[in-house]
């Protein structure tokens, strides 16, 4: 998510009085926020995915956002868009805005899940071998750099298949998305962990850091109080950049079918359907593909907009 | 510096000379970049063995077998069919088959494209995703880089908006709705181009364009914000000082110096092809290596997938050497470790 603007940072205020003139009394993050708000285009795709975000929770909370039911009855079938059906419906009279919605369920927490564990394992990862340098640094970076070789896709189709039949907490999510959790987890903290590494690399050095250990802080406090809070912009830029990836990784797996499989559904899964009728009926894949393409446009977007808000410094550039 | 390459170094002794070369792998150019093969070349094999041991571990313990039909065969032929292919053998034993065959290069056979070997089916599947991918990176290095160095010479103004715009669109979009689109509108709507198998050339013209869209959009990201680097520097001022015109200046030295970070993402950009190839392939029916990968995923095919693996590997651990010696050429101070 974005950045909350109630959340202030710990500074130390050597830095902070360093960083910025103490004319206004705000934390980096509400600086950032303020920035962030005198640009149109990024506050405009902040709130296309605060709508899309709310979408998705309401389709898992089970509130109803369109009146459309699935009945079986319905004869209106692969209707053309109308002023009843606004995109239509599918070969079995399926409203499309209603299966988009309940699409963007999986879509949109697959999307926000991966980068959570992008975050937690390369942060955990990044911290050791930024932290210790020297010798561990260079075997867990080593293992980083084979892991880059494989070839992505292939990982997340070999992943995803292994555990298709996995079922998270004997919760009937849907066939796959486990495994392409787990798939896209998997390939996504290495580069989290890459930035978290430098960053804390860079951080050595600074004095503050000499300071809480010569005040004898333990190493766990140091790297959670006082490294990452200074590191958090950059990682915060590159999870939203990952939230998008990972959206564009499991709708391309599903769309080729080794992703999600029905009766799961997400936007990669409607595409794939809505694929096989393309000659004849193109409203079909075309609404689950603008959808994808509005969010993955909207994450990216705000990635620009909060890389520029975060660090003036590029900006001016 | 130890004596004995002094030594032979003085003594002009061609052989030995170059032995120690070799050993401290420093001084000449030629020297380096041997050295450098050679070392990636040894390098490859672990790799190469690890993901071939990775792959081969994961598709055995992957739910289904090969075998596995709507129609149950009947438990005889089966245990026939599994006898033929040494299935059922522990599976240690089945490993140490496969990689004895391995290290002849032989990469099995296909348990779906009956009398067809591994060999076989790369053979015919390669030349065919190279074709499509090395037309896919040249058009998005003609669209990509202009694009980028036009955004960055005009920052600021109406024509980096329009460029950026195109280059934020382009990674935002996934391959198969531009393949969508672009069969949608040339080939059903139009009907100026075919829509799918690989044929002649212009049978080539959409997937190629389908699989450059995501890496030109890349390229020109990428080419703005290293020539906007560059531009800062002040031997740039030092040129346009004396007297060089902007157009020159630009293509020999901003350009030049700018390019450096765009071909060290060759092995990131080979990645994107690849993955964009699987997609590009399948909606297209063109039969090359990524969408026998997809078939032989769902028909668990092992070797067909261990042999594919192998093959996408060992063409990033390629185009990741010849990134190197490409860093070597473009900028001389760039150290490469082996």
């Amino acid at each position: 998510m974005a950045v909350p603007p109630e959340t202030t940072a710990p500074i130390d205020p050597v830095k902070e009085s360093a960083a910025a003139p103490r004319t206004e009394h705000h934390g980096l993050w509400m600086q950032a926020w303020k920035r962030l708000q005198k640009m149109p285009g990024a506050m405009i795709c902040f709130w296309t995915i605060v709508l899309l975000v709310v979408m998705s929770a309401c389709s898992w909370l089970n509130v109803p956002l369109t009146e459309f039911r699935y009945d079986q009855t319905s004869t209106e079938i692969l209707a053309n868009p109308s002023a009843t059906h606004l995109m239509g419906t599918d070969e079995l009279g399926r409203d499309m805005l209603a299966r988009i919605i309940f699409g963007a369920r999986l879509s949109i927490a697959i999307g926000l899940v991966t980068a959570g564990i992008a975050f937690v394992i390369g942060t955990v990862y990044g911290s050791i071998a930024g932290f210790y340098g020297g010798k561990i640094d260079s075997v867990m970076m080593r293992g980083v750099d084979i892991a880059y070789a494989l070839p992505e896709l292939l990982v997340m189709i070999l992943v995803g298949v292994l555990l298709e039949k996995v079922e998270i907490f004997g919760q009937p999510v849907g066939r796959g998305t486990f495994g392409i959790l787990i798939a896209l987890g998997l390939v996504s903290w290495m580069g989290t962990s890459r930035l978290v590494r430098a960053q804390l690399l860079q951080l050595q050095s600074e004095e503050f850091i000499d300071a809480a250990k010569a005040a004898g802080r333990g190493t766990a406090e140091i790297i959670i109080k006082h490294m990452l809070p200074n590191a958090m912009g950059p990682i915060i830029v590159a999870l939203t950049f990952t939230v998008p990836s990972a959206i564009l990784s499991e709708s391309t797996l599903s769309f080729i079918g080794l992703g999600l499989s029905p009766p799961a559904c997400s936007w990669g899964t409607l595409a794939s359907d809505g694929w096989r009728s393309l000659r004849t009926h193109p409203h079909l894949i075309l609404f689950p593909s603008l959808f994808i393409f509005i969010t993955v446009l909207s994450f990216n977007l705000l990635g620009d907009g909060l890389r520029d808000a975060l660090d003036p410094r590029t900006r001016r550039r | 510096m130890p004596s004995p390459w002094r030594d032979a170094k003085q003594n002009k002794n061609a052989t030995a000379y170059s032995y120690w070369l070799i050993i401290y792998g420093l001084q000449t150019d030629e020297t380096t970049m041997f050295v450098l093969v050679i070392k990636r070349a040894l390098a490859a094999i672990p790799v190469l063995w690890i993901v071939a041991t990775l792959t081969f571990i994961m598709v055995r313990i992957v739910p289904g077998g090969p075998f596995d039909l709507d129609k149950a065969l009947p438990p005889e032929v089966v245990k026939n069919i599994q006898a033929k292919y040494h299935l059922d053998r522990p599976l240690l034993e089945q490993y140490g088959l496969y990689m004895g065959r391995l290290i002849q290069g032989d990469l099995g056979v296909s348990y779906k494209y009956a009398n067809r070997t591994v060999n076989d089916i790369l053979t015919d599947a390669f030349p065919v995703s190279l074709q499509l991918g090395a037309m896919g990176l040249l058009l998005a290095v003609i669209v990509g880089i202009p694009l980028g160095t036009l955004a960055a010479i005009n920052r600021g103004s109406w024509a980096d908006g329009v460029c950026m715009l195109i280059a934020t669109l382009g990674i935002s979009v996934p391959g198969f709705v531009v393949g969508a689109l672009l069969i949608f509108v040339f080939g059903l709507w139009l009907k100026i181009l075919p829509v799918a198998l690989w044929e002649s050339a212009q049978h080539m013209i959409l997937p190629a364009v389908t699989l450059a869209a995501s890496p030109a959009a890349y390229l020109a990201r990428l080419t703005r914000s290293s020539v906007l680097e560059i531009l800062q520097k002040d031997w740039v001022r030092t040129a346009r000082c004396k007297g060089l015109s902007w157009e020159r200046t630009i293509i020999q030295h901003v350009l030049r110096n700018a390019l450096v970070p765009v071909v060290t993402v060759l092995g990131p950009l080979t990645a994107i092809l690849i993955t964009g190839s699987f997609v590009v392939e399948y909606i297209y029916a063109i039969p090359g290596m990524g969408r026998f990968f997809i078939t032989a995923v769902s028909n668990r095919d092992y070797d067909l997938i261990i042999g594919t693996t192998l093959v996408f590997g060992g063409l990033l651990i390629v185009t990741n050497t010849i990134v190197d010696i490409a860093y070597m050429f473009l900028d001389p101070r760039m150290k490469v470790e082996g």
